[in-house]
């Protein structure tokens, strides 16, 4: 099924889109209607949520070589870099990190097992489960970083 | 006269192709990005778990340790690719659009590899 830009598909038309392998169709498309909370169920806030930690992790995968490049420059300039990735500030920005990489891991991996029609009608239920195992793996990656110091 | 498109060719299966790429670039992600955390954060006995210079060369210089960075920098770009396209179609781009869009992201996409490769390639030169 299509889902044109502008459009809504009706109720019925989105049931029967979500009993099909592919992508889960969505009352609204396009980056305004990731912020439109209004009327909107569990599965909107999840894929505006892998949407918005997507793009996050994009702009990470960029600084992530940037920063990389630093290694190219020899021993002096990368532990020098050192120094400042490790401050109490980068540290809790890897902390943010894993959040996203968990986020939009653990979201995609729901995604992918909804859409693949293997769980439905689980999907809820998958959405609780990856928020507590989520927040353990967060909590101790945070406690891991921040520890170390 | 009339003419029929191929399945392979209509929107509708390229859709469903780029999700099973998204998808299964995704579940493969999960596994490498795990590797490449732990590895790069949880193993070391450094504030943050980051490496020192001389750490990183020897980390780089195991050629299986190689082999996982690189993979993990392709599927990396291919999910981060077919994920930003994703987002471009989100605006309802014309059809021309789409294709700029496919082409520009493809171009994106093997310089990201090509400059990865560089990147890793110098550093297990070193090591």
């Amino acid at each position: 099924m299509s889902v044109r830009r502008g459009a809504d598909p009706g109720l019925d038309e989105i049931r029967k889109g979500r009993e099909e392998a592919g992508p889960v169709p969505r009352k609204g498309v396009g980056p305004v209607a990731w912020f439109d909370i209004r009327r909107r169920g569990l599965g909107h806030f999840a894929f505006s949520l892998n949407r918005i930690t997507g793009l996050g992790l994009v702009f990470y995968l960029y600084l992530h070589l940037a920063v990389l490049s630093t290694l190219l420059r020899g021993e002096d300039a990368w532990d020098s870099f050192l120094g400042v990735a490790t401050s109490k500030f980068f540290l809790l920005l890897d902390v943010l990190l894993i959040f996203g990489l968990l986020a939009h891991g653990l979201n995609g991996l729901r995604l992918a097992l909804v859409g693949s029609g293997r769980a439905v009608d689980q999907q809820k239920a998958l959405y609780r489960s990856i928020q507590v195992i989520g927040t353990i793996l967060l909590l101790g990656a945070a406690l891991r970083l921040m520890g170390s110091e | 006269m009339a003419t029929t498109q191929a399945p392979s060719a209509t929107p509708e299966r390229s859709r469903s192709r780029t999700w099973a790429w998204t998808a299964g670039s995704g579940v493969a992600l999960l596994v490498l990005v795990t590797i490449h955390m732990v590895a790069h954060h949880f193993v070391v006995e450094e504030v943050g778990g980051l490496r020192t210079y001389a750490q990183v060369l020897e980390y780089i210089g195991n050629p299986v340790i190689v082999v996982i960075e690189l993979a993990f920098l392709v599927v990396v770009t291919i999910h981060a690719m077919l994920g930003l396209r994703s987002v471009l179609f989100d605006f309802g781009l014309s059809e021309r659009a789409k294709r700029l869009a496919d082409r520009g992201l493809v171009a994106l996409g093997v310089v990201t590899v090509a400059y990865g490769i560089v990147l890793i390639g110098v550093l297990a030169s070193r090591a």
